[in-house]
């Protein structure tokens, strides 16, 4: 039986912590609408503290985990007992959180993510420093080796070093592996994804939300900031615009370099938030893992094994392909990316220099060369449904805008229309589709560009869709589901395609699914 | 397992079982029977709450039995029209299924994919005979595909052909 492990100790300080993070609001308000009553201070301080602190006592008590032989195991609970089995197998990657007290502390906050839900399957907070290392060296260790076992029907034909790599003998040898870097963000680096990606807003609105929430307590908000105030404003900026004959001159100029101030302040705030989340951004390659280490105050490490990533997307936005940058993301099973809340994980590579990408995919990707790809394009009449669809958004925008502004908004149409036509033939051009032995391509966007690379390994299902506007052009739409794709717009999902292209396509994927095992 | 029904796994394009139709149209009457008969004890209730002119009063109950109607038709005349667009297909390869009125899927499922399944009857498909297939994969947007409206025996077969087989299997 082998032996179980605890949490650290501080296990108990860092859950009491966490229960009044979430209660200080509601405590401050109570503290500050008792006033300055000691008596009641203390008797509040009680009723929250003490409870939780049980709690967090009982906790660390009842939570233990082991290393069985194939599985993490671990048990928690005092009335409702929980154990639960982790095969090794089956994680998809660890994630190591540490917060500037974390760090003092020398602990470590643990996420095991498995395939299952958006969910992690543990969290283990918190951990000595030397217990996370010994848990990625049994989960993944022990994992390469299972691979390699299964590696008879395995798929990564293209990499011989995974196979040398999983060769190591004993997989309670230390990871004496040699790592390379793949990718490392200088301070310049930090700086232009400061500038290109606008994260500023992120800062303001947690700003305004904290503002928010101080106001309201003093009732500032609504003496300067009220609904009569705002409705009032906006009636008379209403006013100046569309009676008065327009803005004068200085009202223009004034809301010009108000505009310019917000995109500055905007940017800076995001080049700042790019310093202190992302410093020190690397990227470590060492056998078959993946490992990105982050973080100014809070320092994320994650270690995603290479043959766990589902499909790969390269993106950029008109200011990366100006400065020739890029940025990549992977998905892999579980432990979705880009969802709110702090354990939400960063770009595979945030910011990366357009001629390094092949490097990188070359890696995580192995097989996928983009400048490869034989480009298919959608139906030739892609582009005027896209217009079509798109006048009917902008129609949608112009009844609200006279609707609210009056009948001057009429102005805007030949803007709305232009607007319609451009997107609509930057769509056809750039939304294409390729496929390769071992891959499948999907590339889109107007304005904003991405492709998404999944191999055809990683497909678990195709299906082939008809809208009724699909079959009245004789379109459809093929998707190829995978154990990673996140629902936002990164997935293999191509529209407008030719009724018969599509269903070859979608009878080719399906079958290269079939006739090929799926690893985990 | 696979010679106990050797007919299934053929890759001919096969029609729901009929009895579907006459399953759904029952559902259908059920729900607007309790939805005629929410209505009978809300109408009064509430005319007496609001007591409208007696024009009123029959305008509220012309619209609230057009729309019953209304529905009670769609209800009758949907599944019909669901059953003749819907297919399924099992090969060697998977399970292919076509279905839609409007909005038409092609969707399959590779046999080699599929993670588990379920084979699941209630109340009236113990009656008819029917089940319900039910095809986990490891997918977000199709993780669980259905197919409802098979004859039992035959979902049950289906399942058998698509269980997860340790040969090919490497999870």
């Amino acid at each position: 039986m082998p032996s179980e492990h605890r949490l650290h100790p501080f296990s108990i300080l860092f859950s009491i912590l966490k229960q009044f993070g979430a209660l200080a609001v509601p405590m401050l308000l109570l503290i500050v609408g008792m006033g300055t009553d000691q008596d009641r201070w203390q008797g509040y301080a009680v009723v929250f503290i003490v409870p939780y602190a049980l709690f967090s006592v009982m906790r660390y008590v009842t939570f233990r985990y082991r290393y069985d032989d194939n599985e993490l195991v671990i048990r928690q609970g005092f009335i409702f007992r929980n154990q639960r089995h982790v095969p090794y197998d089956r994680i998809q990657n660890i994630d190591a959180i540490q917060n500037v007290l974390h760090r003092l502390l020398n602990v470590v906050e643990v996420r095991v993510q498995t395939g299952g839900g958006s969910e992690p399957e543990a969290t283990l907070s918190v951990l000595a420093i030397g217990d996370l290392e010994e848990m990625r060296r049994r989960v993944f260790g022990s994992a390469g080796v299972t691979a390699r076992g299964q590696g008879a029907v395995a798929v990564e034909r293209a990499d011989g070093e995974t196979a040398d790599d999983a060769n190591a003998p004993a997989p309670a040898a230390p990871p004496a592996r040699s790592s390379r870097t793949l990718l490392r963000l200088t301070p310049r680096d930090l700086v232009l994804y400061g500038i290109v990606e606008n994260r500023g807003l992120i800062v303001i609105a947690a700003a305004f939300g904290l503002a928010w929430e101080l106001a309201s307590m003093s009732n500032v908000v609504e003496r300067f900031l009220g609904e009569q105030a705002s409705r009032s404003a906006l009636r008379s900026a209403a006013r100046m615009i569309f009676v008065d004959g327009g803005p004068s001159i200085a009202a223009a100029a004034w809301l010009v370099v108000g505009l310019a101030a917000f995109l500055i302040v905007s940017r800076v705030f995001s080049i700042g938030w790019a310093m202190v989340r992302l410093h020190g951004f690397h990227v470590q390659h060492s056998g078959d893992d993946l490992r990105t280490e982050y973080g100014l105050l809070t320092r994320i490490v994650q270690t995603i094994p290479r043959r766990r990533i589902q499909t790969v997307t390269v993106r950029q936005t008109p200011l990366h392909r100006w400065w020739r940058l890029a940025s990549i993301r992977v998905s892999t099973a579980g432990g979705k990316e880009g969802e709110g809340g702090t354990g939400r994980r960063e770009w595979f590579a945030p910011v990366i220099r357009a001629d390094e990408v092949d490097g990188v995919l070359a890696v995580i990707a192995p097989g996928a060369d983009l400048a490869a790809f034989d480009w298919q394009p959608l139906h030739p009449r892609a582009a005027r449904r896209a217009f079509r669809r798109n006048l009917v958004v902008a129609g949608i925008l112009q009844v609200l805008a006279v609707a609210l502004l009056g009948r001057l908004a009429w102005l805007a149409a030949p803007v709305l229309v232009a607007w319609a036509l451009q997107t609509a033939r930057w769509f056809a051009a750039h939304t294409g589709w390729a496929t390769t032995p071992d891959h499948v391509a999907f590339r889109t966007g107007t304005i904003v560009r991405a492709v998404t690379v999944a191999p055809l390994v990683r497909i678990q299902s195709a299906s082939l869709n008809e809208s009724p506007f699909d079959r009245r052009t004789g379109m459809a739409r093929v998707y190829a589901d995978t154990a990673g794709s996140d629902g936002g717009g990164y997935a293999i999902n191509v529209p407008y395609l030719p009724r018969e292209v599509a269903s070859t396509l979608q009878q080719r994927l399906s079958a290269a699914a079939a006739n090929t095992a799926f690893q985990w | 397992m696979e010679s106990a029904i050797p007919t299934i796994v053929d890759g001919e394009v096969r029609r729901l079982d009929p009895r579907y139709v006459e399953l759904q149209k029952r559902v259908g009457w059920i729900t607007t029977g309790v939805l005629g008969a929410l209505c009978g004890i809300g109408l009064p209730i509430s005319m007496f709450i609001v007591r409208p002119t007696l024009l009123g009063f029959v305008l509220a109950l012309t619209g609230v039995v057009a729309v019953l109607g209304l529905l009670a038709w769609w209800m009758q005349r949907w599944p019909a029209l669901e059953y003749a667009r819907a297919s399924y297909r099992v090969d060697q390869a998977g399970l292919e299924i076509r279905r839609g009125v409007y909005w038409r899927q092609v969707i399959n499922v590779p046999r080699s994919r599929v993670q588990h399944t379920d084979v699941s009857q209630g109340p009236f498909e113990r009656q008819y005979g029917l089940g319900t297939l039910a095809i986990h994969t490891a997918g977000t947007e199709h993780a669980r595909v259905e197919l409802p409206g098979l004859p039992h025996e035959v979902a049950l077969a289906i399942r058998d052909h698509l269980l997860p087989r340790n040969l090919i299997d490497a999870i």
